[in-house]
């Protein structure tokens, strides 16, 4: 189909709305990015005594325009509300190790699913994807009782345990999809040369599971980047605050003032976004192997 | 003997890590939360649990009930039949509304139009960002003073004029004019909820579908074509079926995840109650009104239901072809 | 050469000193609702650092917003929470006396009772114990634009209920809206509400429900609930206020969006610095035999606790004291709040709207503290959820009497 591009009138439709949707996919960012450049006067409107004429004159919000004074002290306000730095790194900690166990775990559970032989393998592989509809928040109180008793309240592990086992599913799924493109020839000739079947797995499959971590890393990285609730409850100290918990609680500070908000809002999503436009199609491809695989 | 014995070992160990994680912090939970349901307690009193038998339940569907005498809803501030049917609808608009289009603008992208890559890149970008603030700028937009975007655009294009008037004679459940307050009132807040998820994930589902079009064998496209068929009935007879099992997954992504969807909510609007869903509701039962079983039991409903729906929707999607995951 | 070294090695050797010194200052960490845009930051700010000098402590704050601050603190474990935390008087603070929680103050209070009447402990005391500083106190405040009524006829705010009523009705003609009340943080309607309620079935039995001695049963409750909700439909509260929060509502006023704006007497160091002509008032009386004009609604809300878990409590109630005076100190000069410990200071230079205030406290004809304190966090929550039903005039006076009284009795 891809030879057959011809020129056709209907094409120019389509193109039409596609652009369309990509003005109301863009534009909401564009508005953010504005509105943190500007200050309230021109985000709110204003009006003014007209010197000349002794009249009130009503100066309209500018909604769509470039700030006519470009605000940058919003992003000082923003930084220094908080500790937004220690925030990202935070989150970054917590995601990497997450990613980290998430990846280990589920390589693993899912060479003891695939790779060898033993009654029962489905029901387990069954039981695992329960955790793919059990929504995360329903878990608070008992995680919390949980964490409490281990004493690990208000630690990173607070984060990186439950996120783990949140993600868990998905990268089991996800991994048996990559995993059963391995030829099992491979694990025989290992056997036959003698190798046990940690040795196989670590020599073996581990080193072909590369392109899997991508994809794992990023389903396990949606899920706990942005996580809210958990991270609320079971991190008190701002010393292991997360991202968003530290962008929620920067907006508590500044609730009138909306370049402030603006400029925490950029701040919080330009990270991601320069990744995204440096590796997306990386990323896309991840993410697609993901879902055929699985 | 010591051989099976060994490799049985080995097979636990590998299993290992993963199942502490899951029963540990998703099983045990489970089973907690079911034993919480049928207690009352305080976790910040750290008070003793106080058996109530199936009286968290009474309460939680009592507010379901019509009392026979008044003809009137049992009055009741939990809400739970408001925050199951909020869950639906928003599982409906999201099955129904932005599962098609996503599925159209994959059709069309996947067609080989000039450009597909960057179309896919700028409609999949949202899902990265955090829904926090996607909640946060939204709420900026839906703003109704000076300077909410949506609408400042409603004024600047007149529209207001007559939709706000419109809106306001659809309002049943409050007497107040409707002035562009769109999280303000029951019949517009789970909308105003329902439009940045859609803005959100439909970019998401549309890069699922994408691939699955792209894994359909050329060879079956090009004897449709030659066959004479259209560009509809390729769509319909031949990719639909092909990408059911994509489908399936999209539908139940949508589903559970209208079920589960709370940060986008709590951070859209302070006061949820006007678009509750299960999750905001058992938040506030929880931390709000610190009664910890009685948001164990809506935290239990909440799982039944997830359980529910992504086995309604398996077996809506079972058929003799396709195969179930 | 090697004067030079010596003397740097001695200086080294010195700062050394200082800074193993300076570690030595034991550290306490408080948790506060005082934000950027609270109005009592400027309070914190000032208190903090005198308290630090005076004391030799160093103290660690962190503030957080008021509403997701009430779910915060009260999800925090025990071995969690800072040494010092802000808190609400009444059943807030109560939920962790009886919990645990808190340290007790009794020991401490006697070194400070000339300056806290004892009086003003009364809402967080339990069994006899007192466990909360009170820092200032507050009450529901009617605050009004004088040049808005000025357009619409009026030298002076209403003090008669049918007074009021025309004077909206006046402004309302004018093109102004006379109320805003943000409908985001429902506790903005309670300040609007309970004051109806107040001066149409007195305090006496106002009180008598909040402590769950009474029943909501009562068709005077209807009637005030009713007559509230008559001024929202017939538009005298800005109907944007649904979905605004209240920052946004105050700055409103401020600028002179609305007439009147009824909220804690915390706003008044703002509104009387903003440029304008405000003053401040009470709702006028609906029942006549039952309420006078000088019952309000508030008492002596805000409180520092100290908790139970921390590593040092005897130093740490030491600073919540001092912290606790001079809060209230900062804090009445710039108007935050009024003066629950006796002022030892010069106060001639309290605003004039924080004075006006202050009278009107001092001939207060009875009291009723915020429902929302006074009650416990179950009963407050469903009472807080009707109450946002009755702004957004999904329920009337009589379904709003007849919920409360089927839920919480």
């Amino acid at each position: 189909m891809r030879e057959v591009r011809k020129f056709k009138p209907s094409n120019i439709i389509v193109h039409i709305l596609l652009l369309i949707l990509v003005l109301i996919n863009l534009f909401p960012l564009y508005w953010m990015v504005t509105f943190s450049l500007k200050n309230n006067d021109e985000i709110l409107g204003y009006s003014y005594v007209d010197e000349a004429t002794g009249e009130r004159v009503l100066v309209p919000p500018n909604h769509v325009g470039l700030p006519q004074h470009w605000e940058w002290g919003n992003y000082n306000k923003a930084m220094n509300t908080g500790n937004m730095g220690q925030y990202f790194i935070n989150s970054l900690a917590v995601s990497t190790s997450v990613i980290a166990i998430t990846v280990i775990a589920s390589f693993m559970a899912t060479y003891a699913l695939t790779r060898m032989v033993w009654k029962g393998r489905k029901m387990m592989n069954k039981f695992f994807m329960l955790g793919l509809t059990i929504p995360i928040h329903a878990a608070i109180v008992p995680v919390f009782t949980i964490l409490s008793k281990m004493k690990l309240l208000n630690t990173y592990a607070a984060l990186i345990v439950p996120y783990a086992a949140f993600s868990l599913s998905m990268g089991i799924l996800i991994s048996i999809g990559f995993m059963g493109d391995i030829p099992y020839d491979l694990d025989e000739a290992a056997f036959l040369d003698g190798c046990g079947v940690w040795k196989i797995f670590f020599r073996v499959i581990a080193p072909l599971m590369m392109p899997a971590i991508a994809t794992v890393g990023i389903y396990t990285f949606l899920q706990c980047w942005n996580e809210l609730l958990f991270a609320t409850i079971f991190v008190s100290s701002g010393k292991y605050r997360t991202l968003p918990v530290g962008v929620q609680q920067l907006f508590g500070q500044y609730t009138t003032d909306w370049g402030p908000i603006g400029a925490a809002l950029t701040i919080a999503t330009l990270p991601t976004m320069i990744v995204y436009i440096l590796l997306s199609k990386r990323i896309q491809d991840s993410f697609i192997a993901g879902a055929v695989k699985g | 003997m010591k051989r099976t014995f060994t490799y049985k070992l080995n097979i636990f160990l590998f299993l290992l890590p993963a199942l502490i994680l899951f029963i540990g912090i998703l099983i045990a939970p489970i089973i907690m939360s079911a034993y919480y349901s049928f207690h009352e307690f305080n976790l910040v009193a750290n008070t003793d649990m106080e058996y109530v038998g199936l009286n968290n339940y009474r309460i939680l569907f009592s507010s379901m009930l019509t009392n026979p005498n008044t003809g009137k809803l049992y009055a009741n501030s939990m809400y739970l039949g408001d925050a199951l049917a909020h869950s639906l609808i928003l599982a409906a608009l999201s099955t129904f509304i932005q599962l098609p289009l996503a599925l159209i603008i994959a059709l069309k992208l996947s067609k080989g139009i000039r450009g597909e890559r960057a179309y896919l890149s700028i409609f999949f970008m949202p899902v990265l960002i955090s829904t926090v603030i996607i909640g946060r700028l939204w709420m900026n937009i839906y703003d109704p003073g000076q300077a909410g975007l949506l609408n400042a655009g409603l004024r600047a294009l007149g529209i207001d004029k007559w939709l706000f008037p419109a809106i306001t004679s659809r309002i049943t459940s409050s007497k107040l004019p409707f002035t562009g307050q769109w999280t303000g009132f029951r019949e517009t807040a789970l909308l105003a909820a329902f439009i940045p998820i859609l803005w959100q994930y439909v970019g998401y589902h549309m890069l699922l579908m994408y691939a699955g079009i792209k894994g359909v064998p050329a060879d079956l496209l090009e004897a449709a074509q030659l066959d004479g068929c259209t560009e509809g009935q390729v769509n319909r007879f031949i990719i639909i079926p092909y990408i059911k099992p994509i489908l399936k997954v999209c539908v139940i992504f949508a589903v559970t995840g209208s079920l589960k969807s709370f940060d986008l909510i709590y951070a859209l609007m302070k006061d949820t109650s006007r678009a509750e869903l299960p999750s905001t509701l058992m938040y506030k039962l929880l931390f709000l009104h610190q009664r910890y079983g009685l948001g164990s039991t809506v935290a239990v409903i909440l799982i039944v239901l997830c359980f529910l729906f992504a086995m309604l929707i398996s077996l809506a999607f079972r058929d003799k072809g396709a195969k179930v995951a | 050469m090697k004067k030079v070294c010596a003397l740097l090695l001695a200086l080294t050797m010195v700062l050394g000193m200082a800074s193993a010194f300076a570690d030595e200052v034991p550290t306490l960490t408080l948790w506060c609702i005082a934000t950027e845009s609270d109005a009592n930051r400027p309070a914190y700010e000032a208190a903090i650092p005198a308290v630090e000098e005076a004391l030799g402590v160093k103290i660690e704050w962190e503030a957080f917003e008021n509403d997701s601050y009430k779910t915060k603190i009260k999800s925090t474990s025990a071995e969690e929470l800072p040494d010092i935390f802000f808190t609400w008087s009444g059943a807030f603070a109560g939920d962790f006396a009886t919990a645990g929680k808190l340290y007790c103050l009794d020991e401490e209070y006697k070194n400070y009772t000339a300056d806290l009447p004892e009086v003003m402990l009364q809402n967080s005391t339990y069994d006899g114990k007192h466990y909360a500083v009170p820092l200032t106190m507050n009450i529901v405040t009617l605050f009004a634009n004088m040049d808005l009524l000025k357009e619409a006829g009026y030298d002076a705010v209403p003090t008669t209920y049918d007074d009021l009523m025309a004077c909206c009705a006046a402004l309302k003609e004018k093109g102004i809206i006379p109320f805003g009340c943000s409908g985001n943080a429902t506790w903005c309607v309670t300040e609007y509400l309970e004051p109806i309620i107040e001066k149409t079935i007195g305090y006496e039995a106002m009180n008598e429900i909040f402590a769950g001695r009474a029943t909501w049963n009562d068709p005077a409750i209807a009637t005030a609930v009713d007559t509230f909700q008559k001024m929202i439909i017939d538009g005298y509260f800005d109907p944007d206020g649904l979905s605004l929060d209240n920052d946004t509502v105050k700055a409103n006023f401020i600028a002179g969006k609305y007439a009147f704006y009824q909220n804690g007497s915390w706003n008044c160091g703002e509104i009387n610095d903003a440029e304008g002509n405000f003053q401040a008032a009470l709702f006028p009386v609906m029942d006549a035999e039952k309420a006078t004009y000088g019952q309000v609604i508030g008492g002596p809300n805000d409180a520092l606790a100290v908790s139970a878990a921390s590593k040092n409590p005897e130093l740490a109630a030491k600073v919540a004291f001092a912290l606790g005076k001079e809060i209230c100190h900062y804090g009445y000069l710039a108007g935050s709040g009024l003066p629950a410990w006796t002022p030892d200071y010069d106060t001639s230079a309290v605003k004039p709207l924080v004075a006006d205030v202050a009278k009107m406290v001092a001939e207060s004809e009875g009291m009723v503290l915020f429902g929302d304190n006074a009650m416990s966090a179950d009963p407050a929550n469903v009472y807080l959820s009707y109450v946002a039903k009755v702004y957004g005039c999904e329920i009337d006076g009589a379904g709003f009497i007849e919920a409360l009284t089927n839920e919480l009795q």
